[in-house]
């Protein structure tokens, strides 16, 4: 590119454009990832599910939009019990049995269960991509001379709004602190008198309740399709990752930096190659920065 | 071939019966299924020299089957050669690869290392279904049949005993992995790293060693799967699905044992054929099915019998002895 361009007024726009379109991206990924970091964070567990929760989010929004033409964003709040149900019953069934056991285990544990639910999703609904379409999607905000669109600015204020009360859930309610005492050390937790096993359970419970809202806000954005939650799930561990497994407010860094990435790379190089970026972002970070930007407690349970 | 002779008798009626059953059997059916639980078996042990004797679990071993699958087609393909060579191609670039991913393995232990697996194969699945110029995109390349053994066109019979050089080529590592020094060594680098390096065992190199030799073996198999079936295509190769279904068949066979993978094998390609008879009339079902019940198997069999059918068969074998 020609220096002389390259800060004309033009490209304050484009900038400005693309900081907007970070911002917008960051706070949708960022309730993705908290789900995730809670998750690791209290139960040590890496949940390779976790993109199947946000796909069936997604298919909730899809089918309530297709049959009832109820808006993505009313069944936002009717997802977070219902997937609240949704993780515990695959605590119950699924998770609490492997809790204790190895990395192996739990990696192949959660494997699994992402490979059922994809292809209960594949059976139930077959692999057709689907599409959510709400009035608001081709509303057209302007303010100066970024545009975009109403479902995106929705979608990042309810994801913020649910984020945050996450984190103060976490930080000013009795329940936040026995979840975050186990955290910190497992065994003095159970010597506190804390039921490890009921932590664990609404851990689960929140962290997929989470992960659902966030499926039903993407809905519109993205196509629904069986397998739409790698992408996703590959992008969180990223964000995890960078901001340090466990950490919330590390997590929501972490998103915006992989929505910056993903904003310039598919802005230099085109749309088809911007999943390439945060792989390779991921790639580099896991092995310069394994424990995140910031360092991490309890890395070393996982050895890094 | 003395080393089936010392092992154990499994193996013997394993690759016994598969080396046999050609001669007996002409039904193209039943021979190509045979044919498809040699490979998986192949690609299983191989998966299981580095997530079981090695303990480097990867869900992203579906990267060097691509690459081999890719090169042997690309070869014949692009460059008119045949596929041997690109083989031999696929070999090599998988090494590369192995190195990368063994170098991971140094820095990454556990869940990290299965995520840095993932990305690497999703990153070679993007690239090549961007490249379309070379690779020929998402529409993946037809590879055509002709006959010999050069051009590896061969019949049902011939792919029987192709299939099971390869099984026995990756039964051999794994038997070599469990009675040489190397093979202790690393047993000892999977049980206890530290301790292993305090013994002044070299943990990193071994690591590397075994990922690149897994990666080596795998794009082997990729290769004679890509001619074996004549079709390739990014988003199957390098599939997660794909990855995960390496390490189930070991898993359920059991991981770090030599014949496990070809028992997981024999279980699992079973199960897909049957399933396959049972829900041919159900258009989309067949393929969500049998991946559910897969899925369903690898949950209950890390849970409740993570030693596998070899570990079964092991634990009866002592409790007759005992009595």
């Amino acid at each position: 590119m020609d220096p002389a361009r390259l800060l004309g007024p033009a490209q304050i726009d484009v900038l400005a454009q693309l900081a907007v379109a970070t911002i917008l991206l960051g706070g949708i990924y960022a309730l993705i990832a908290v789900g995730l970091t809670l998750i690791f964070g209290i139960m040590r567990v890496v949940n390779f599910a976790h993109g199947e929760f946000l796909m069936l989010g997604m298919y909730l929004a899809f089918w309530t939009f297709a049959l009832y033409s109820v808006d993505p964003y009313v069944v936002v709040f009717v997802s977070i019990p219902v997937f609240f149900v949704v993780g515990l019953l695959s605590y119950v069934l699924v998770m609490r049995g492997v809790i204790h056991a190895s990395h192996n285990v739990q990696i192949f544990t959660t494997v699994g269960l992402s490979v059922v639910l994809q292809n209960v999703a594949l059976v139930a609904w077959s692999g057709d991509f689907r599409f959510v379409r709400p009035w608001h999607l081709s509303t057209v905000l302007r303010a100066g001379s970024t545009t975009f669109n109403l479902t995106q600015v929705v979608a990042f204020l309810i994801a913020v709004a649910l984020t945050i009360s996450l984190v103060a859930f976490m930080k000013w309610t009795h329940a936040g602190r026995v979840m975050r005492a186990t955290a910190q050390d497992r065994d003095a937790a159970t010597l506190m008198g804390i039921d490890t096993d009921r932590v664990y359970r609404l851990t689960f419970a929140i962290g997929i309740a989470a992960v659902g809202a966030a499926g039903v806000l993407v809905a519109p954005l993205y196509s629904v399709y069986p397998t739409a939650g790698l992408q996703f799930v590959l992008l969180s561990y990223v964000v995890v990752v960078l901001g340090g497994l466990g950490d919330m407010l590390g997590a929501m860094l972490g998103s915006l930096i992989v929505a910056a990435v993903e904003v310039a790379g598919s802005y230099l190089f085109g749309t088809a190659w911007k999943e390439i970026f945060y792989f390779i972002l991921f790639i580099l970070v896991l092995v310069f920065r394994p424990a995140g930007l910031f360092g991490q407690r309890g890395a070393e349970t996982l050895g890094v | 071939m003395s080393f089936l002779v010392r092992s154990r008798r499994g193996a013997l009626v394993v690759f016994g019966l598969a080396a046999v059953t050609p001669l007996v059997v002409r039904d193209a059916y039943f021979l190509d299924s045979l044919v498809l639980i040699l490979l998986w078996g192949a690609l299983s042990a191989a998966w299981n020299v580095a997530g079981g004797y090695a303990g480097q679990v990867s869900i992203g071993h579906a990267s060097f089957f691509g690459i081999g699958a890719y090169a042997a087609a690309l070869m014949v393909t692009r460059f008119g050669r045949g596929p041997w060579l690109g083989m031999l191609v696929g070999v090599v670039l998988s090494i590369g690869a192995g190195f990368i991913i063994g170098f991971l393995s140094n820095r990454l232990k556990g869940p990290y290392f299965a995520l840095s697996t993932i990305a690497f194969s999703q990153v070679l699945l993007i690239g090549v279904s961007r490249w379309r110029g070379f690779t020929a995109g998402g529409e993946g390349i037809p590879v055509p049949f002709r006959p010999g053994f050069a051009t590896l066109g061969l019949g049902h019979v011939g792919w029987v005993y192709m299939a099971l050089a390869a099984a026995l080529l990756c039964y051999r590592v794994e038997v070599y992995l469990e009675r040489s020094r190397i093979g202790y060594q690393l047993a000892g680098v999977r049980e206890d790293e530290d301790a292993a390096e305090a013994l002044g065992i070299p943990a990193r190199r071994l690591k590397v060693f075994a990922v690149t030799l897994s990666a080596a073996l795998t794009s082997v198999c990729g290769s004679l799967w890509a001619q074996y079936v004549g079709f390739v295509d990014p988003t199957y190769v390098f599939s997660v699905d794909l990855s995960v279904r390496f390490a189930l068949n070991a898993i359920i066979g059991g991981m770090g044992t030599a014949l496990g993978p070809y028992l997981g094998s024999i279980l699992i390609t079973l199960l897909e054929t049957y399933l396959r008879a049972t829900f041919s009339g159900v258009k989309t079902g067949f393929a969500g099915i049998y991946l559910i019940i897969y899925g369903t198997a690898l949950i209950l069999v890390v849970r409740f019998v993570p030693e596998g059918l070899a570990g079964i068969a092991a634990r009866l074998r002592a409790r007759r002895a005992h009595a």
